[in-house]
Formats: C-alpha cells, structure tokens, sequence
C-alpha cells in the first residue's frame, strides 16, 4: 500500500516537474513568442519636400510642313532610288517611271483626235450653210469675208428711216388735231349766235325798246363777231390737203417697215453663219491647247525620273516598284530642312487643369533623345471626345522623324509641402483617409509599439508620393507595408 | 470530484467522456472553418469600411452578354448617391472629406508587357474605383494605384512578373511598355500560392493595369466583376438595392452579399441547395477571389455538416442520460421541494445569524463611542478649569504688581 503511495507521488512530483519546466520556457520566450504572432510592419519617416503632378502622353510625330512629291500622271514605276530616313538634296532622283505613254497622255490623245473631228464637222456644217444660203461669193472668198458689219449699218439706216417716216406722220396728225379745234370752236359759236337771235326775235315780239332785249342785242352782236373771226380761221381745203399728206406718209411708212423686217430676216442668216465661223475658230483654237498639252506630256514623260523640289528627309514612300503613280498621290513625302514637328495626345479635362500652354515637355524615355524639346503649343477639346477629353498639342524640335511614336511627360510646378508620405501609407474608410503611425510604449519586457490612426486630408500626389495635412508633428513614422492587415490600435512587430 | 465519478458506472463515463471529446472537437472543426474564411480578405471590405457594422459588402459578377461598361457604372453610382440621400442616409463622420460607400470594377484579360531586357505576354486584370480597397494583397515593394488617380498609367505585377521583366523584385517606378506606351510599376504583389489558389485562376503570372489600358492596349474579355460597400441600415437593403439597380437582367448577373456569405445561416442555405448549387445556366465567369470564395464555402459547408454531426452527438447523448436519469430518480418533486425549503431555511436563519451578530457589533461599537466621547469632554473641561485658574493666577499677580507700584508712588 505504501509502494502504491510512493508511486503516486513521485508520478505527481514528474508531472509538476514537466509542467513548472515547460511554464518556465514559455515565461521566458513569451515576449519572442508574442512578437512572432504580430504582424510585422515596415514603413518610413514622415518628411517634407514637394509634389509634382505630372501628365504624360504617348503621340505620333508629325511634321509641321511636309512636302509632297508629286507625279501628275499614272505611270508605272521602275524603281525607287530613296528610303524613308534619307536625306536628299533639291534634284536628287526619288524614282525613276518607266518608258511609254502615260494614261493621261493616251488620254490627252484620245481627246485631240475627238477635237479634230469636232473642228472638221463645224467647217462643213459652215460650207453647207454658205452653199444652201447661196452666199456663193463668200464662199469663194474661202468663207471669212462675212458683211455682218454692212448688214448691221442696213438694219441701222433702216431702222431711222421707219423712225423719222413715223415722226412725219405724227406731225401731221398733229396738225390735223388742231384744224379740228378751230372747226369745233366755229361750230360753238354758230349754236350760240343762233341760240341769241332766237332770244331777241322773242323779246321783240313781247315790247320794243327794252333794256334786256338791248343786251341780248349787244350780246349778239359781239357772238356773230366771234363767229366771224373762227370762221376766218377754219380753213377746210388746207385740212383736205393735210388728210392726203397723211395718208401718203403712212404708206411710206409702212412701206420702209417692211424694208426693215425684211433686212433683219437677211442679217438673222448672217449672224448663224457667223455663229458657225467663231465654232470653228473655238474649235481649233481648243485643238491648239490639246497639242501643247501633249507636247508637254510628251516631253515630261521623256525624262522618266522623279525629283526631290526641296532639301530634307524622306518620311514616307507611297510607291514601289512596279507599281503605277497616281496623280492624287504623292510619291513621296519630304520633311524640309529647318522645319518643326508637333505631336498631340488626349487627356482627360482633369489632367488638362495641370497643363497651362507653353509648359515645357519632357520626353519620358529622354536617354534615347539627347537634344529633343517640347513645348506645349495648344490645349483644344478633343474632337473625337469634346465632353470628357482634351488635346494637347506640343511644338517639338530636334532630331526626330516624322511618324515615329514618342512619349512626353508635363507636369505642374512643384510645391512644398510639410507632411509627405509614400502613397501606400494612404488608407481609408468610411472616416475618411488616414495613416498608421507606430508609436512606442515602454514595458517591463522592452518597448511595444502600436499602430495608431491619424485621421489626414490628402492635399496633393503625384506617381509615388502624397501631401497630406493632419494633427502630426513631422516625423512620425508611418506603416506603408505589413505581413498582416493591421487595425488601429493592434500591436505590431518592427523588422529585425 | 472523485464523488461524481464513483456514481457512474464504467460504460457510463465511457460515453460521457466522448461526448465530452465530441462536443469539443465540434467546436474546434467550426472555429477552423471560421478562420478559414476569415483568412479571405477580399470578403471582408465591410470590416475594413466601418467598425460599427452597419455597411455590407456586395459583389456582382456579370455574363459577357450583358456588355456592362464604364459608362453603366457611372450612371449606377449618381443613381446610388441620390438614393441614400433620399434614405437619409447620410455620412455622421467628423471629417468632410468621408465617403459613405466606395467601389470597384474589373475586366479579365490579357496584355504583353516589354521591359529593356524582356517581354512578358500574361494574364492582367484591368481595375478601376478603388480595387485595392477590396483585395489588400501583400505588397513586397511600392503601392497600389487607384482610378482617381491623375494617371491611369500605372501598374502592379506579381513577383513572377517583375522577375521575367527584370530579374528582381524590387522594381517600383520602372517603366515598362504597354502596346507601345509607357507604364510606371508602382508596385509588387506577392500571388497567392497553394491549390485552391491555383484552381481558382491564379496558377500563372497576373499584372493589375488600369481598365482603360486594358481596353485600349490589351485584350479586354469584358468588365465581369462590380464590387461595392455600402451603408446597410437594415438588413438586406443593400443586396436588394444593387440588384434592383444595377441596369443588368437577372439571368445575366449574380449578385453576392459578401459580408454574410460565411454566416450559420447562409451556410445552412448552402447545404440547402446541395445537389443543385453546381447547375449554372448563366455564362458568368467568376474571378479568381470569387472562385476562392466559392471553394471555402464548399468547406465550411462541409465542415459545418460535420460540426453539427459532432454537437449532435453529445446534445443526443445528454438527452439520454437525463431521459435515464428521470427514470431511475430515487427523488420527488415533494422532496425536492422540502430539500429546496430546508436550504432557504438554513440560509435565511445564517442571514439572520449575521444580522444579529452586525447589530451586537454595532451597539458595543456606539457604547464604546461614549465613553470615549465622555472621557474626552471630562478632560476637555479639566483643561479649561485648568486654563482659567492660570488665568485667574495671572490677573492676581498682576494686580498685586499694580498695587505695590501704587504703595510705591505714594510712598
């Protein structure tokens, strides 16, 4: 029984054994234990410097004033003689075009030969006309001596014949109007004579040696000398004769209105066939042109090969050998010497607020480009995206080819700032944005720190770091990284 | 203790103790399960958002048909500012600049990424809103980039990436081209590791680029993903919000509350729908975070059924010992009740016990008080005699100075 109580104890007197040794260990290594289940953190010191927002853009250069090579006819080419990137000076061969006709000129030909035919048919149309109108004697004057002119001044002296014929009779008229006058003022005077010797042969029945009957007399006496003196006025053989003077000078009349329409009949002939002698002046004058035209085709196409006009670098080949020019087309594209490029990218109207019109432009890529600048030239809503976007465009110079991408980089004047974090320090949550900053708390065991929030405006950024403004001192040291999310207020592990 | 286990009889302590060690291992499986999910920290944007719980976290996954653009998205969020505004729900934070819900948007797809020294074809996943919001993923170097950044030219790779571009890890602020147009590392991720991980698409290289230089410069599969943390003053608002709101059919989207997709009830839904969850007539395809989410939820599901099967095993256990323990009882309700009487008796009589002895306490205590307090004025008033008899003693004196001055002057 006491065996039994032995071996009890001594199985307790093990078990505390094992329990205080294994309490003793994690006594002493609670604190390295305790630091392995932090997460652990990393981060840097707040500092102050500036901020520079930058902008930047991928675009194509493009030359500011190209020249294009040009061929005004389509014909094959033989071969080209630059490459893009070349330099040529003013002469220098770009290709040289093939023998033979040019499309256009067989054209040009084709054109010439229907112009001959038209000025062919308007001299027989002209003869036909000459022969049928039985204008014999210009037609053997070889059709030129035309009398339009005798034939106008005809119709002239005709016409101011009829006219002056026409004032004649009208003047006759006239006269004839005022015998007329006189006869009718006679008549008036007899009615009233009349009319008066009636009156007085009444009132002398009625009593002799009356006062009114003695005006009336009186009266009477001055009307029959009225009538009298009308009388002597009217003249009726003189109005006969001017009635047969009239009637003989409207027949005259009639009878050179007559001469005239007839002459204008004649004249209307004369001028149709002048209208068929100036086509056939226009004709050949147009077949003369279409021969100068292709005599200079012709000797255009002599020559074969294609030059530069102006001294610079060759952009762009349209052709290639074997292939046929065209007119539309410019063989070959020449940035002159000395002249500038632009390029022009979009941005979004927030990005444009940073940029302002002569900001200078860096090339991101600007190891690659040693004397290349940038300058901002114009920034104009972009007309693929007006609402939203913005194109910028810059004046570039330096060694640079037209066609080639580039990348520029813009940015707003650099600011200073107090409080500067890296961007990754940035958090935020329904407070707001906010840091953590790692603050130290001795302790019987060493030092714990804690991350503790500070509630932060951010006041600019730009690609790796931010501004911001808060109840902090300047040198606190932030959390940008952990090994595990950490909350306010959680303990936390530095790096060894 | 050796008392109770003398009353069970060898089987009986058998079963007891393994339902004990049921009841225990039940809770351990769920409290693994329980930091299974809590490890998914793209699930748990809401905690991060607000401490009060008062914010739900909702993700939709969209089909290819429903063609959802940046454009559909914006109109989404006025429409969502305008209606808690017309809730009342409004931002009770001190700082101004606060914001009562974020979110973000992502497309699948694929870019060629061209350093000096390489050029790397992977898959990329364009993001825009606050993305890295929602997926803290571990930095190994610089940051993340946001979509209100002033650039959208920035772009974080994983590890694998930065080192088929250059060699090292440590490549922040490189430039690499995109398409032809430069783009600035601004940070290193660590990728996930592991099978679920894998299976769930993360088995190659993935870089995170802008949604707009996804579209512009790479392959652009189609914005799949719309992820938002809101306010959720009651429960359910915000799921229901979301789907009512989004502009999309409901056969061509899938909406997800992800604050409570690992809560007891959804998993009960879960094993619900065992059988018909994997039949899917939609043609969405999920990210990898969601199909990760997905996965634990098969786990949990599965430990759940498991937990329940180990809890149920002492809950039934326990129930049969008491249904045993009723029958064989060797007590009554009468005897309980004069035992429970006996025990208030016993108590009431200690109490009174203890108020009596505190009143003993108590009198001896104010008798001892007076005779103190009578010492002490008998002393008080013996000093006082004391002090007008020295008084009295000084005035005599003084007098008798006085009259032998008098005597004298006289003299």
């Amino acid at each position: 029984m006491d065996e039994k109580k032995g071996r009890r104890r001594e199985w307790v007197k093990t078990a505390a054994i094992i329990f205080l040794s294994v309490m003793l260990v994690l006594t002493f290594f609670s604190n390295t234990i305790m630091n392995y289940s932090l997460p652990e953190v990393a981060g840097q010191n707040i500092t102050s410097g500036t901020i520079t927002s930058k902008v930047r853009g991928t675009g194509i250069v493009e030359s500011g004033s190209l020249y294009n090579v040009k061929v005004t006819e389509s014909r094959k080419v033989l071969s080209v003689e630059v490459r893009v990137g070349d330099m040529v000076a003013a002469g220098d061969v770009i290709c040289y075009l093939a023998e033979g006709d040019s499309t256009e000129l067989q054209a040009e030909k084709e054109k010439l030969t229907e112009l001959q035919t038209a000025y062919e048919k308007a001299v027989d149309t002209y003869n036909q006309t000459l022969l049928s109108s039985g204008n014999l004697d210009i037609l053997q004057s070889g059709g030129t001596s035309l009398p339009v002119t005798a034939y106008q001044q005809q119709v002239t002296g005709a016409l101011a014949e009829v006219n002056a014929q026409q004032d004649v009779v009208n003047e006759l008229n006239r006269q004839i109007a005022e015998l007329q006058k006189k006869e009718d003022t006679v008549a008036s005077a007899q009615a009233k004579v009349d009319s008066l010797a009636d009156q007085l042969s009444v009132l002398e029945d009625v009593s002799s040696g009356n006062a009114y009957a003695e005006a009336k007399r009186k009266e009477l006496t001055e009307a029959q000398l009225a009538l009298a003196n009308a009388m002597a006025d009217t003249d009726g053989a003189k109005k006969a004769a001017l009635e047969a003077d009239l009637k003989a000078a409207q027949d005259l009349l009639e009878q050179k209105k007559a001469a005239l329409a007839t002459l204008q009949g004649s004249i209307g002939d004369i001028f149709e066939l002048n209208a068929q002698y100036e086509a056939i002046g226009t004709a050949r004058e147009a077949l003369a042109a279409q021969n100068k035209k292709i005599a200079e085709l012709e000797e255009k196409a002599a020559g074969g090969a294609v030059t530069a006009d102006v001294a610079g670098t060759i952009t762009a080949i349209n052709v290639v050998a074997g292939e046929e020019t065209s007119p539309d087309n410019p063989v070959a594209m020449i940035q002159p010497e000395g002249k500038g490029y632009t390029l022009s990218f979009s941005v979004t109207n927030q990005q444009a607020q940073k940029i302002s019109v002569g900001d200078p432009g860096e090339l991101v890529n600007s190891w690659w480009y040693s004397d290349v600048t940038a300058t901002v030239a114009s920034i104009k809503p972009d007309p693929s995206n007006p609402n939203t976007s913005k194109l910028v465009t810059f004046n570039l110079t330096g060694s640079l080819t037209a066609g080639q991408s580039l990348s520029l980089q813009v940015g707003q004047k650099s600011a200073s700032y107090d409080n500067i974090v890296p961007n990754s320090a940035i958090r935020e949550d329904n407070n707001g944005k906010f840091i953590l900053v790692v603050e130290t708390r001795n302790s019987p065991l060493g030092n714990r720190y804690y991350a503790t929030r500070y509630d932060v405006e951010v006041l600019a950024s730009d690609d790796t770091q931010s501004a911001i403004s808060g109840a902090l001192y300047g040198y606190e040291f932030v959390i940008t990284t952990a090994t595990k999310p950490v909350e306010a207020g959680q303990m936390v592990r530095l790096p060894d | 203790m050796r008392k109770i286990l003398q009353r069970f009889r060898g089987k009986q302590l058998i079963l007891i103790c393994t339902g004990l060690f049921s009841c225990i291992l039940g809770l351990t499986v769920n409290g693994v399960g329980m930091r299974m999910a809590g490890r998914l920290e793209d699930q748990k944007m809401a905690g991060r958002w607000s401490d009060d719980g008062d914010v739900s976290q909702i993700s939709c996954f969209f089909s290819r048909e429903a063609a959802m653009t940046e454009n559909d998205l914006i109109g989404f969020e006025h429409e969502l500012d305008a209606a808690l505004e017309e809730a009342s729900i409004v931002n009770d934070s001190e700082n101004a600049q606060a914001r009562l819900w974020a979110d973000a948007y992502s497309a699948p797809g694929r870019i060629s990424i061209s350093s000096e020294r390489a050029t790397a074809e992977v898959s990329a996943i364009g993001v825009g809103g606050d993305f890295f919001l929602f997926h803290p993923m571990e930095l190994l170097e610089g940051s993340y980039f946001s979509g209100s950044d002033l650039m959208q030219d920035h772009i974080v790779v994983d590890e694998d990436v930065a080192w088929q571009l250059f060699g090292s890890n440590d490549v922040d602020g490189q430039i690499v081209t995109i398409g032809g147009r430069p783009h600035i590392i601004s940070g290193v991720i660590r990728r996930e590791d592991g099978r679920m991980a894998k299976e769930a698409g993360l088995s190659a290289s993935i870089a995170y680029v802008s949604y707009s230089t996804l579209d512009e410069l790479g392959t652009n599969y189609g914005l799949n993903t719309y992820e938002l943390v809101m306010p959720n003053p009651v429960s359910g608002y915000a799921r229901t919000y979301v789907a009512e709101h989004i502009g999309v059919d409901e056969n061509e989207v899938e909406v997800v509350e992800n604050t409570t997709r690992y809560s007891l009830l959804s998993r009960l839904k879960l094993l619900a729908q065992f059988g018909t969850r994997s039949m899917n007539g939609r043609a969405i395809i999920y990210p990898y975070w969601e199909n990760l989410a997905r996965g634990y939820e098969d786990i949990l599901t599965l430990l759940l059924v498991l937990t329940l099967l180990l809890l149920l095993y002492p809950a039934a256990l326990f129930i049969v010992l008491l249904i045993r323990a009723w029958k064989h009882k060797t007590w009554t309700v009468a005897g309980v009740w004069l035992f429970i009487r006996d025990k208030l008796e016993r108590q009431r009589e200690k109490l009174w016990a203890l108020q009596a002895r505190r009143r003993s306490a108590k009198a001896a205590g104010k008798e001892k008080k007076e005779k103190e307090k009578q010492g002490k004025d008998k002393k008080e008033k013996q000093e006082k005699e004391k002090k007008e008899k020295s008084i009295r003693k000084d005035r005599n004196k003084a007098k008798k100075e006085n009259e032998e001055e008098n005597n004298e002057k006289v003299e």
